[in-house]
């Protein structure tokens, strides 16, 4: 029987050959109308959730038999939530590039359905190898968006983004191989719920863990592995980067998750170092975000202390430093994609990266000025909004481990309200700049829509996370086996 | 036996044709011949065994590398029709030599007699100096002519004089059934018969004539040596390497380690900085070389799928890759790396395969070259070899670096060089069923290994 998750993959692959036949006009409609398609089918498979633990509309295929290597996709519990974010960023990725003043080219929008199919099978991943697949397979359709459209330095820019993760992605497979060497075929090809059980001592954790971890690091990134994020957010096309910065970087600390069972002695005996890096990282992110007057690079940084904080709280193996992560994941997410939204938003019209260019825009669109004050506060982690319960969640467990972790990560709480508030002030208030705010014309029907519905989903994942966490509860269990 | 007749007459068939000035019925008739031996080699081949007794084997696995060879000449054989502009005479030439070629490739991958390996490899050799020289007007391809045939002549003597060893070592030329009298001595010999097949594969260091000789070569030619010898120099590697292997004892585990590794690094430091893209894949083909001798540790004859399996990948990637540079350099006059900026605006068919070629040969997903990678270190790490897999892994990712490079330039819009230009039907014909083959074998690998390891 063919698995829903494998009809979604295969209709966004079906989705880009036929908006590569249809030409430039019918693209991008029928790329929105592919993602909103997805978006509703798969809420409909969420109707049906099976929480206990197992897997739900499994696919498997007998891929690499003498290597006794599945091809393996299904929905679980640590997965929904990453899948959901997915289906839900992606429209307004299309959005984006179809109200951008350049023109794309049909194959522009190939790639986006291309790209979305890459990444529903790389969370649905349910084997080391089928996980490795789409984990370098998501990067392609994105370095050529990258590179057929935005800034002037693109190229290096996505070029070093790509050798980044090029390298870190060979360390994977490095490691799966290595792992393959210990355990035998029979290891590589089990699947994530079983693996924990597939016995590796310590010392080869560890080397396991190490390239893993330098892998993911890179992906996510982590500091000090993100020199590539700046260059690529202030330089690559925006829509692009809004996958990115809401999907792909989840790619990495998603990739701590799964690995977690194969590699959690090694992670308990390296929280002491793991740990403190992460947090240098946290709040290196929150105090170069705080100097930078370039908008991407605001969110660049911003994107760096989060995800770290995410990855720290993976590595407390704490049931609740885990339910928070993976809940932060989501909310993370969705946050970026709105904020670059934005920034995209105000890009069009000030034609202007920096952030005083568009100061006293909350004077001529007040609704934007609304919108974009409720996603700050989400991003800065206030009670009420997704935002707040991931960070909650991640604190406790790190709070658990030490409270030095605690105190000190909550201060990237402290410093993100300072960065976040000023890059709202500086972007929304202020003089307005007579001379450009004629051409800043009122916010179209379909802007208007994507951020309403983005602060409604904001908020209302705030105010009930309960079933939410419920899941992140039972996927956080699996992991830890309890 | 009865293949290699057929081969020979359409070879000679061909060479007249040539002189009678029929150059639309070359390629036609020199495919026809290819087919009517492949299915006389594989249906109805019952004079192997009695003429060629304890020469040649017709068993399975020289089988595979022989079919692979035939499907090669097939995919290349139509793109020798971009000869026809060149007159009757040179088309029948280049194709009557490329078909006698394929004679010795077949040869030497299944020899099972010295003798028999050495008249493949001059057989096959002596065709590809001429090959490689076929384009007489331009000094370089003169050069190259001149270059491979010296130091390939200097590989031959090297190559008779293991043969020399091997046969003071165990008294007969024969590759089974022999008694070793002094396992010194064969020792040697196989070394230095080894040494002689790596010049042929361009294993390093033995490279030294692949990159000069792949630049100059016209670049179907090119094409033809990066599959056509590869496939047979590894054929024979295998077929002489299979028998012998367990009479060498330790060191020869470590040789080819070393080997391999050298291969795969001084190819990727060299083809770091090069502009020119022949030169760039001739030192890409050297690592790819070191990658499918990592196959070759621990041989045994169930290994031969793992390299037969990257022996396809690099070969399909590579009739693609060289084909694509040459309708670029034909068209812009250069194959240097400036002159690929934006092909995607202006062809945007050849810029994909091209893409799906160059991933393939870097070992992207979901492309035969990621699959033939990955069972290549699966196999070295499975016997005990991890520290191939990382220093393998990491030079992997150095490849990675130039094949991007020349990516990245497909994609760069270039607003002057927007003027779109397209090839004829039945090339893209070819080029889309190679690399529909590459990604098959890719997403489904199970499909080819069935095949090549019947």
């Amino acid at each position: 029987m063919m698995s829903p998750i494998l009809i979604l993959i295969l209709f966004y692959i079906i989705t880009g050959a036929i908006q590569l036949a249809t030409g430039r006009k019918w693209a991008s409609n029928i790329g929105l109308a592919s993602a909103v398609i997805g978006l509703l089918f798969y809420l409909f498979l969420l109707t049906d959730l099976d929480l206990s633990g197992g897997l739900m509309y499994p696919f498997e295929f007998k891929w690499i038999p003498g290597l006794e290597i599945n091809f393996s996709l299904a929905l679980d519990v640590q997965n929904i939530l990453l899948l959901l974010l997915v289906f839900l960023v992606v429209p307004v990725g299309i959005l984006a590039a179809m109200s951008s003043s350049e023109q794309k080219s049909a194959v522009y929008y190939a790639l986006i359905s291309w790209g979305q199919a890459a990444l529903i099978g790389f969370f649905a991943a349910q084997n080391p190898l089928s996980f490795y697949l789409f984990f370098e397979l998501a990067l392609i359709p994105f370095y050529l968006m990258v590179l057929m459209y935005g800034g002037e330095y693109r190229r290096r820019a996505v070029f070093k983004f790509l050798m980044y993760t090029v390298f870190g992605s060979f360390l994977m497979l490095a490691a799966i191989v290595y792992y393959y060497s210990i355990s035998g075929a029979a290891g590589v090809g089990a699947q994530w719920n079983s693996i924990g059980s597939v016995g590796v001592d310590l010392t080869h954790q560890i080397w396991i863990f190490a390239a893993l971890f330098v892998a993911f690091a890179i992906k996510s990134p982590l500091f000090p592995f993100h020199t590539w994020q700046a260059d690529l957010y202030s330089e690559g096309d925006r829509p692009a980067i809004m996958i990115i910065a809401a999907v792909l970087s989840k790619m990495g600390v998603f990739g701590f998750v799964r690995f977690f069972p194969l590699v959690s002695e090694a992670v308990s005996s390296l929280a002491y170092i793991l740990i403190p890096l992460c947090i240098v990282g946290i709040l290196y992110g929150a105090i170069v975000a705080w100097r930078q007057s370039i908008m991407t690079k605001i969110l660049a940084y911003s994107s760096l202390s989060h995800i770290g904080m995410i990855a720290a709280a993976i590595f407390t193996g704490s049931v609740v430093g885990l339910q928070g992560a993976i809940f932060q994941m989501f909310t993370h997410g969705l946050i970026a994609v709105s904020l670059f939204y934005v920034v995209d938003l105000i890009m069009r019209r000030t034609d202007n990266n920096n952030l005083y260019a568009s100061a006293g825009m909350a004077k001529i669109h007040p609704r934007l000025s609304v919108y974009f004050f409720i996603i700050v506060l989400a991003s800065v982690g206030l009670p009420l909004t997704s935002g707040f319960v991931g960070e909650f969640y991640m604190l406790w467990g790190l709070t658990e481990k030490s409270i030095w972790y605690g105190a000190f990560a909550g201060l990237s709480i402290v410093l993100g309200a300072i960065y976040m508030l000023r890059f709202y002030q500086k972007s929304m208030f202020g003089e307005l700049n007579a001379d450009h705010a004629h051409k800043w014309h009122k916010l179209e029907l379909s802007e208007d829509y994507v951020l309403l519905v983005s602060v409604i989903l904001i908020i209302s994942f705030g105010f009930f996370p309960a079933t939410w966490m419920d899941l992140t509860l039972q996927a956080a269990n699996t992991l830890l086996n309890k | 036996m009865l293949s290699m007749i057929i081969l020979t007459i359409t070879g000679v068939l061909v060479l007249f044709l040539g002189l009678r000035k029929g150059k639309e019925l070359i390629v036609p008739i020199a495919a026809l011949g290819v087919v009517a031996a492949g299915g006389s080699y594989f249906f109805y081949d019952t004079m192997g065994q009695e003429w060629m007794k304890g020469m040649m084997a017709t068993q399975a696995i020289p089988g595979v590398f022989v079919g692979l060879l035939l499907v090669c000449t097939l995919l290349l054989l139509p793109f020798l029709n971009r000869y026809q502009p060149r007159g009757a005479g040179e088309m029948g030439d280049v194709t009557g030599l490329l078909l006698f070629a394929i004679i010795g490739g077949m040869m030497m991958v299944s020899h099972e007699d010295l003798m028999i390996l050495f008249l493949g490899i001059e057989m096959l050799s002596i065709a590809m100096y001429i090959l490689a020289g076929s384009d007489r007007r331009i000094i370089q391809s003169n050069e190259a002519s001149l270059k491979y045939f010296i130091l390939g002549a200097f590989a031959s003597a090297i190559f008779l004089f293991g043969v020399g060893l091997y046969y003071v070592a165990t008294g007969t030329f024969k590759l089974v059934d022999f008694k070793i009298i002094s396992p010194e001595i064969f020792a040697i010999g196989i070394m230095v018969i080894f040494a002689g097949l790596a010049f042929k594969v361009s294993l390093a260091p033995f490279h030294f004539w692949a990159p000069d000789v792949y630049q100059g070569s016209p670049t179907l030619i090119t094409a033809i040596m990066a599959t056509i010898v590869k496939i047979a120099g590894f054929g024979a590697l295998f077929q002489f390497l299979r028998y012998q292997v367990q009479h060498a004892g330790d060191w020869f585990y470590w040789l080819i380690a070393l080997i391999a590794i050298t291969s795969m690094l001084i190819g990727n430091v060299m083809a770091f900085g090069q502009r020119s893209v022949k030169r760039l894949l001739a030192y890409s083909g050297v690592v790819q070389a070191g990658f499918i001798l990592v196959g070759f540790l621990h041989l045994k004859s169930e290994n031969s799928w793992m390299i037969l399996f990257y022996l396809v990948a690099y070969a399909l990637a590579s009739i693609v890759s060289f084909v694509a540079i040459y309708f670029v350099e034909s068209k812009k006059g250069s194959d240097d790396i400036a002159e690929f900026k934006g092909l995607f605006f202006q062809n945007p068919f050849l810029a994909v395969v091209f893409t799906i070629a160059l991933l393939s040969l870097g070992g992207g997903p979901l492309t035969a070259g990621f699959m033939a990678k990955l069972f290549v270190l699966y196999h070295a790490a499975g016997t005990g070899s991890p520290f191939f897999v990382v220093v393998a892994l990491v030079l992997a990712v150095i490849s990675m670096y130039y094949y991007f490079k020349v990516i990245n330039q497909f994609f760069t819009n270039d607003q002057e060089s927007t003027a779109s230009w397209k090839i004829g039907w039945t090339y893209q014909a070819v080029l889309v069923l190679i690399s529909a083959a590459t990604l098959c074998f890719g997403i489904f690998p199970y499909w080819l290994i069935r095949w090549i390891s019947a």
